[in-house]
């Protein structure tokens, strides 16, 4: 159809035939008859399928791309047909099904505009062979069973147990057949088992009749009597209950999902329709929309119903998880507020990171900040790198440099400074757990801490440090992670932590059942936990694996007491020649190019350092039920990072360098809420330690510190910065009350402000004593007569690297002329700095 | 045994100050009638609305494990004799003789059964419910009281004095004491030993120098460098931050705070009869800040885990142990009644398991967590009881096993707390705030509480 003058009319005129032949779903995005006319181009989703099987069907949804810029459902208000309809039907769904085999074209019409693909129909008359696992596995996630708080949770509920999302189908299988409670600790039934089929008498199964409603249920009516899917179950127990691997052929699989689209953006009266293909091991493809589950994330910005259809809510953006059978995708969704009619063109990207920061900007019309402020950035880029604050005079002689490149060439000054070295080794510190042991082993402990400095000096490849770590012998500083510590180290605890340190994983939870947001088995578990069965106790002073034959122990599985013999999660296991070098074939395993994990896991632990939170939140917590922010942009960072040898020191180059990471912090109507597209510059309140070096450094005084008595007691030598410290031989209050991670564990992420920590704000020592010290910024300030203008700036360029506003200079000029004594009055201005929200921030 | 008031049966029940109270209802349309009986309803429930209930609870904490034969559950294998109380039928080791003039007040549980018998684990699951591990770090007895029952001043509403665990007061026992997910203005405020003349604490005190008006001065100050950032920023934390602030300034200046933690108010008579060493201290201590309105405070005196007899058991109970704990907690016992505090006051002595019904060679008893002994008095729990029996050398559970889950659910009940609620860990994970073995549900023991 051509787009006539009264193609406008006509639109609408369909619009009513539409409504007439209630093939139109209510509320469509897009009002019929007005932005219909603003419609520039349609596309038909998916292209060129093929349809297998007797039952086949395929969903589909009709694209538009409007004037806005915006891609939007019109499925609702497209007029669908096909060219040969002795092939196939349509359904009000835009749901093709089969009759018979050929090809033909799909065509789509929206107003004057249209669209159309080619439909291959194969095997019209055959069907797959009954899979348990596929096809009651899909009735048993679709009607909800295997839910995470029904039966797929932990132990099951009311004495009946399913896999999570149907992931282990034999499981299940012998569930339902035998019957049986779930135990946590033992395989031992208690009781005599129920089956939950009933051969002699079908229709009397407890699988048919719990879900019907015919007894009581407690999770309400799944199933009508007589549905599809209660057919489907009741012939199946009628034919005797088969598990379908019959002819010795392994049943065709499910082997992936795939969510389309991948990344949704909705405007506020949006709606999207999700279609879900799965992959099969068979190489085909199938339409699984009408199967699977869908869940948002967050209701409060998105919600989906049981179909498939995403509907916004409010602007935000969430994910929306879809599970079919044994498998989980998912899809981000975003919703905007208004799109942008004149989207502002973009500055220019400084390398990759932007370009893909700002792409995604672009689909959801966020409009990112300008660039920082030369006083901004210096502040943000010294404490980011070095966790340092330049000095008075470094500051100023930077904001008067008129050299386009300064940025660059601070950047570069900062990345070769001892400080870098300094603030690295203390953030790897935490991250590698730098800490003193209970066998109060100094001078292990300091051996450790300076392997930990030495590999950040000489910007050692990561994964070598990753191996040597992991894979430790002998008796040198490495050795000391093994400590053993008030909590116990246990094998799976170790394995655990590097796990969640290396790999971005948080398996803890596949300990004692089978994990209950992703697909990790308790035995996956295990079998990594194995790999660490032969070390050492971590008690001794020589950490090796020891041989087979003088082991003596081995790694049991908890439930069924067997041994477990390692294996990776593919699922390999390890070859007999290796197994006297297990934890270096662990090591290789983790880190090498091929790992899917291990550039991931270390590229996002280090972009949640510049930006406040991880491309994935929480950064080691990897999962397909939390997805990436920006998948593509992690890769490309992962590739990248493997690329130039797993360099730190270039990692970190290339996110400081990005305009991305540069822009300035202050807001616009687009972007005043987004907290996780890197649109802005967010502020992150400093670490502990970076606050008490800050302080030190402001009020000219530094701080001393105490050793314990385990240390010999007495303080640190004069020169030591917090950024120095271990944590348990220099115990801190202040240090603990503003949350610095002790490293008996993992650093967890510090965000509640207390009231501790106002009180030590208001009265601690260190903010009060430290300022009216003799010797200190304040006390040398006052003795030299500096007058105003010159205390003000010094004290506002030191603590937060700028020069005060005319507002500033005023009000506290009036402060410091106050009688009767002009150091009070100084001490006055210093405290307010160093108390101020500005400070204790980083932005 | 007194009889528990906590039912109103008829109107002359309600004191002139309720009535003055309800008598605003009538504006809402409720009559007097209708407000007794929801208010009878509620109480009988053991829910919110019941007028007796605990207020505050001081935990006192016999960090090492004590002795079960040796103390509440005389039994033959202990070196020592049971003698009787001034309650027809219950009886306890002889060491304590002054307690055992005070057992009307006092409930002996002698079946407490948990699972950890190493000291940074039991501590952990004795005092939140659960092991500690990384998949989940729970929050502590104590935490869980101040977020569920909410301040009941400007006094930091949960203390431990002195910092228990002296030895290395790391992670693996902090988080034992903390709040872990639920935030941290539900840790603990740490004090230093109170018994020591230098006793001061840091950050409550404003240093001498400082002025009302110097303080004043500074705000200014610092209001005038926020404004630029204030205008740019305006984070939730920002409001938390200025919440904060005023409640530190608030704690600062009220003489109330002040006067709570400072011991030198407490006449010379008093300091004596609890005992002038650090448990002795701690624990007055902890009878002042109850008072002065503090929700939970653990009495960690014994910090050093002195309870922890490897060697030289009875010696060590008989010379050092046991003296200071039957004075110390017989005299906060009358103390607290005598300042009719003991109807709101929760008394909670335990440790963090028991001990081994064998001496070893050394002539100590190990750790032992499969049956083991703790005493609950005050804040309405019904005393003169023993509930539960082990066997014959106080080695296993006789009867009716009483599980961590179970002393919290009878003590969150005594708050008016419900205790059948979950908490979401921060994986997702509901996990109920009286967690008893097996993940199930702890039940509130019906007798006392």
């Amino acid at each position: 159809m051509n787009r006539a003058p009264g193609a406008r009319w006509i639109a609408f005129l369909f619009g009513l035939l539409l409504t007439a032949n209630g093939s139109m779903r209510d509320g469509g995005a897009v009002a019929a008859g007005e932005l219909i006319s603003e419609l520039q181009a349609l596309r038909l989703v998916p292209e060129h399928p093929t349809l297998w099987g007797a039952k086949a069907s395929q969903r589909f949804v009709v694209l538009g791309t409007f004037a806005d810029g915006l891609e939007r459902d019109v499925t609702a208000h497209a007029v669908l047909t096909l060219s040969d309809p002795t092939l196939a039907t349509i359904d009000s769904g835009a749901r093709v099904t089969v009759r018979a085999d050929g090809a033909c074209d799909l065509i789509a019409q929206v107003g004057g505009c249209k669209a159309s693909t080619r439909v291959q129909f194969e095997g019209s008359s055959q069907t797959l062979p009954f899979s348990f696992a596929r096809d009651i596995g899909q009735i048993l996630t679709k009607r909800g069973c295997n839910t995470s708080d029904c039966h797929g949770s932990v132990k099951g509920q009311k004495g009946f147990k399913l896999s999570l999302n149907a992931s282990y189908p034999q499981e299940d299988y012998k569930w339902i057949i035998e019957g049986g409670v779930y135990k946590v600790l033992t395989t031992e039934q208690s009781e005599p088992p129920k089956p939950r089929i009933n051969k002699e008498q079908p229709e009397e199964s407890l699988i048919l009749q719990k879900p019907a409603g015919v007894v009581p249920h407690g999770g309400g009516k799944r199933l009508d009597v007589g549905s599809m899917d209660y057919r489907t179950i009741l012939a199946w127990v009628q034919n005797g209950a088969p598990y379908g691997e019959d002819d010795g052929k392994a049943p065709i699989a499910i082997e992936g999902l795939k969510a389309f689209p991948p990344d949704v953006v909705l405007d506020p009266q949006g709606k999207h329709q999700l279609l879900v293909t799965a992959l099969l091991s068979n190489g085909r493809n199938e339409d699984v929309t009408d199967q699977a589950t869908y869940t948002s994330n967050n209701v409060e910005v998105a919600k989906v119903n049981g179909d498939g259809m995403v509907e916004a809510v409010s602007t935000g953006e969430t994910a929306i998880v879809i599970r079919g059978v044994g498998r989980v995708a998912s899809a981000r969704v975003g919703v905007i507020a208004q799109p942008i009619p004149n989207y502002p063109a973009s500055p220019g990207s400084r390398n990759f990171v932007d370009e893909h920061v700002f792409a995604k900007l672009r689909k959801f019309n966020i409009v990112p900040s300008g660039l920082s402020g030369d006083a901004e950035f210096l502040r943000r880029v010294c404490l980011d790198l070095t966790g340092t604050l330049p000095s008075p005079n470094r500051a100023r002689a930077f904001l008067a440099d008129p050299d386009p490149d300064k940025r660059d060439k601070l950047i570069e000054i900062l990345l070769a400074s001892p400080e870098y070295v300094d603030f690295w080794a203390y953030r790897f510190g935490d991250l590698f757990r730098v800490h003193f042991t209970a066998r109060q082993d100094l001078r292990g402990t300091h051996q450790y801490k300076d392997w930990v400095r030495n590999r950040i000096a000489l910007n050692k490849p990561y994964d070598q440090t990753a191996r040597e770590l992991i894979a430790v012998q002998g008796w040198g500083g490495t050795t000391q992670h093994y400590y053993r510590v008030t909590s116990l180290m246990t094998p799976q605890e170790i394995m655990a932590e590097q796990m969640r340190v290396f790999q971005g994983l948080r398996l803890e939870c596949a300990q004692c059942h089978n994990h209950p947001f992703e697909a990790w088995s308790q035995d996956q578990f295990w079998g990594l936990a194995a790999f660490f069965g032969r070390m050492t106790p971590v008690n001794s002073y020589l950490i090796l694996d020891l041989p087979s034959a003088v082991a003596g122990k081995t790694v049991n599985h908890p439930r069924t007491k067997a041994e477990v013999q390692p294996a990776f999660l593919d699922g390999t296991t390890v070859p007999e020649s290796k197994l006297d070098d297990l934890r270096m074939t662990l090591a290789r395993w983790m880190t090498s190019a091929e790992n899917p994990y291990f550039a991931r896991a270390t590229v996002n632990r280090i972009w949640g350092y510049f930006f406040g939170r991880g491309i994935v939140e929480p950064v080691d917590d990897m999962r397909s039920t939390n997805p990436p922010t920006h998948p593509k942009l992690l890769d490309a960072l992962a590739r990248h990072f493997v690329e130039r040898g797993f360099d730190i020191k270039d990692l970190i180059r290339t996110i400081v360098q990005s305009r991305a990471y540069q822009l300035s912090g202050e807001f616009n109507e687009t972007n005043r809420k987004d907290l996780i597209n890197c649109s802005r510059s967010l502020p992150r309140m400093l670490e502990a330690v970076v606050l008490m070096d800050a302080i030190s450094v402001v009020t000219g005084v530094e701080e001393v510190f105490e050793l314990d008595n385990f240390a010999g007691g007495g303080s640190t030598p004069p020169g030591t910065r917090a950024i120095d410290l271990i944590p348990d031989i220099s115990p801190s209050n202040f240090m603990d009350v503003f949350g610095r991670p002790n490293r008996q564990a993992l650093p967890e992420p510090v965000n509640d402000v207390t009231v501790g920590q106002a009180l030590h704000m208001l009265a601690g020592s260190t903010y009060t004593e430290k300022i009216s010290m003799e010797g200190g910024r304040v006390d040398r300030l006052v003795k030299s007569g500096a007058n105003n203008r010159e205390i003000l700036e010094e004290l506002f360029l030191a603590a937060l690297c700028r020069l005060p506003t005319e507002y500033e200079r005023t009000e506290l000029d009036k402060i410091l002329d106050k009688d009767p004594s002009r150091k009070e009055n100084v001490e006055a201005v210093a405290w307010a700095l160093i108390s101020s929200r500005e400070f204790a921030y980083n932005h | 045994m007194e009889k528990p008031r906590y039912a109103r049966c008829n109107e002359s029940d309600v004191t002139r100050r309720e009535v003055l109270r309800v008598g605003s209802l009538s504006l809402l349309g409720i009559s007097l009638g209708q407000y007794l009986q929801v208010s009878k309803a509620l109480a009988d429930n053991g829910l919110a609305g019941g007028p007796v209930k605990a207020q505050a609870c001081i935990l006192l904490w016999l960090e090492g494990g004590p002795s079960h034969m040796d103390t509440w559950d005389p039994k033959p294998n202990s070196a020592f004799k049971p003698i009787s109380t001034n309650v027809d039928g219950i009886q306890i080791s002889e060491l304590f003789p002054r307690v055992a003039r005070h057992m009307d007040k006092l409930a002996v549980i002698r079946s407490v059964r948990t699972e950890e018998d190493n000291h940074p684990q039991g501590t952990c699951y004795t005092l939140t419910g659960h092991r500690p591990g990384a998949a989940l770090k729970f929050p502590s007895l104590g935490s869980i009281i101040c977020k569920e029952t909410g301040p009941r001043n400007e006094l930091p509403q949960y203390v431990l004095v002195p910092q228990p665990c002296e030895h290395a007061f790391t992670s693996a026992f902090q988080d034992a004491f903390s709040a872990n997910f639920i935030g941290g203005e539900y840790n603990p405020m740490v004090l230093p030993d109170p018994s020591q003349d230098d006793f001061r604490v840091a950050d409550l005190t404003l240093p001498k120098s400082m002025s009302f008006e110097q303080i004043a001065n500074r705000r200014t100050c610092l209001s005038v460098v926020d404004r630029f950032y204030r205008e740019k920023e305006n984070l939730a934390e920002f409001g938390l931050m200025d919440a904060s602030s005023r409640q530190a300034l608030a704690m600062l200046t009220s003489p109330g705070v002040k006067n709570a933690f400072d011991l030198s108010q407490e006449t010379e008579k008093t300091k004596d009869a609890y005992g002038r060493d650090r448990v002795g201290q701690s624990v007055l201590l902890a009878r002042r800040l109850v008072e002065g309105g503090c929700r939970f405070v653990t009495a960690s005196g014994y910090r050093g885990a002195e309870w922890d007899t490897h060697g030289n058991n009875d010696k060590i109970l008989r010379e050092t142990l046991a003296p200071t704990l039957d004075r110390t907690l017989s005299v906060l016992l009358e103390d607290l009644k005598q300042r009719g505090l003991l109807e709101t006051t929760l008394v909670v002595v335990m440790g963090e398991f028991g001990r081994t019904p064998d001496v070893n060679a050394a002539g100590g008893r190990d750790h032992y967590a499969k049956c083991w002994s703790l005493l609950l008095g005050g804040g309405g729990i019904r005393g003169g009881q023993v509930i539960g029996a082990s066997d014959e050398r106080a080695a296993n559970v006789a009867d009716r096993t009483v599980s961590i889950g179970d002393l919290f659910a009878t003590i969150y009940k005594a708050f008016g707390i419900d205790y059948t609620k979950t908490y979401m860990s921060p994986v997702g994970r509901p996990v109920y705030i009286a967690n008893s073995i097996g993940d199930e549900q702890g039940q509130p023991i019906q007798e006392l509480v």
